[in-house]
């Protein structure tokens, strides 16, 4: 008993790289779009990956497709919530909530013209087109352009972000060792139960 | 191999939930006072086996170890699982706390079925045998395993036949190293503390 309990205390300790291949799911807002990531914790494959997006009530808006770094863009066009679902299959499931009030900032941002142009919202290669395609072209502009400004934030803080998503998903030796300690409590529950029916047992 | 909040419908949660109430309450009545270290343990086991990732292609997997539970402890083995699962669940977000049930009743009942199974055959024999029949009982485990998950999604909506295949075909590495890791794990009960198996044997289930 002894032996398997160091086993299980030193595989504990053995520095694995404690991630779990769960699946997170993030958005944020990038201008007039809403800007997303889906993948697994441990980095893997959020390529290709369909996102369907929905309001508050349950009701479908639309949906939009990874890129090959697990990217996606979505137009919002109402100022509702928006849910975002990306099934990965085999029980992977992520899901992400944006509030009415964030959308409705990004929605006031938008162009008129973009409002109208819902059915590129579907389809998000169009979509990333005119996103990054804004960038050179509104930069020969004179003056410093405001959106010009906000792409290259958003490109510098991306990777800050995604460090910041790691970071909250790692598992530290103080959990592990917690939750080996909960075991440890509930079974000594265990054994005050058990010894305590013994002695009414035994009364 | 646990799956997470919302991607089950209710009537699958719900029924899981049940079916890991029924397994939790019959586990408990079959674990006498002198196997709850051994249960203590084999949670502890399982709730760090699981953090122990096998690189799979893009993915990753870990180990899950509920065949050694099963063969060691029976039907108590629904308890001890459920509570690795619930830190497992509250500590590191791996499946949900809705699901719970569900992924209980997925790791537990093939721990349980592999117990039934085999645990005859690993108190007679030789070391060798039982360690042989224990390398079975791990690999079995893992493959029922994959076998509830794909089950668990199909009552849900998905293919059977695809969820099933992509979850199993996944999992053939994992049931290796947990055939190889079961199977000596047995070997070395046997040698060192052979009275662990008959120990359960008298607890009957």
């Amino acid at each position: 008993m002894i032996r398997a309990f160091v086993l299980a205390v030193s595989l504990a300790l053995f520095p694995v790289p404690g991630l779990a291949h769960k699946v997170v799911i993030s958005v944020f807002p990038s201008g007039s779009q809403i800007e997303g990531e889906v993948g697994f914790t441990n980095g893997g494959a959020g390529a290709g990956t369909l996102v369907e997006v929905f309001d508050g009530d349950g009701g479908k808006l639309g949906e939009t497709v990874t890129d090959d770094d697990g990217f996606f863009l979505y137009t919002p066009t109402a100022p509702v919530a928006h849910v975002f679902r990306a099934d990965l299959g085999a029980g992977h499931v992520a899901k992400t909530e944006m509030s009415a009030a964030d959308v409705a900032a990004i929605v006031g941002k938008a162009p008129a013209s973009q409002g109208s142009a819902q059915a590129a919202a579907a389809t998000p290669g169009a979509a990333a087109t005119i996103a990054y395609a804004a960038g050179p072209a509104t930069s020969v502009a004179p003056g410093v352009d405001a959106d010009e400004i906000a792409r290259i934030v958003r490109d510098e803080m991306r990777p800050l972000r995604q460090e910041i998503a790691a970071y909250k998903e790692k598992n530290d030796l103080q959990n592990i060792l917690g939750g080996i300690g909960y075991i440890l409590g509930l079974s000594g529950v265990a054994f005050y139960l058990a010894a305590r029916r013994k002695l009414q047992a035994a009364a | 191999m646990h799956i997470v909040d919302g991607a089950l419908s209710n009537p699958v949660v719900i029924g899981g939930a049940v079916l890991a109430a029924g397994g939790i309450a019959k586990g408990l009545r079959c674990l006498p006072m002198e196997k709850i270290p051994v249960a203590g343990t084999l949670s502890a086991t399982f709730f760090v086996a699981s953090l122990v990732h096998v690189p799979a292609g893009p993915s990753s997997l870990h180990l899950i170890l509920n065949g050694l539970a099963g063969l060691v402890l029976g039907w108590a083995a629904f308890p001890a699982l459920f509570v690795g699962l619930l830190l497992q669940a509250v500590f590191f977000g791996f499946g949900g706390v809705t699901v719970l049930g569900v992924n209980t009743f997925n790791i537990a009942m093939p721990a349980v079925i592999v117990g039934c199974l085999l645990r005859s055959r690993l108190q007679s024999g030789t070391p060798e045998a039982a360690a042989v029949w224990g390398a079975v009982g791990g690999g079995l485990a893992v493959a029922l395993t994959t076998f509830f998950v794909a089950l668990a999604l199909a009552l849900t909506g998905e293919q059977f036949y695809n969820a099933a295949k992509l979850v199993f075909l996944t999992h053939i590495p994992v049931m290796a190293i947990e055939a190889f890791l079961t199977g000596s794990a047995i070997y070395l009960t046997r040698k060192v503390k052979p009275e662990l198996f008959e120990a359960v044997a008298g607890a009957g289930s």
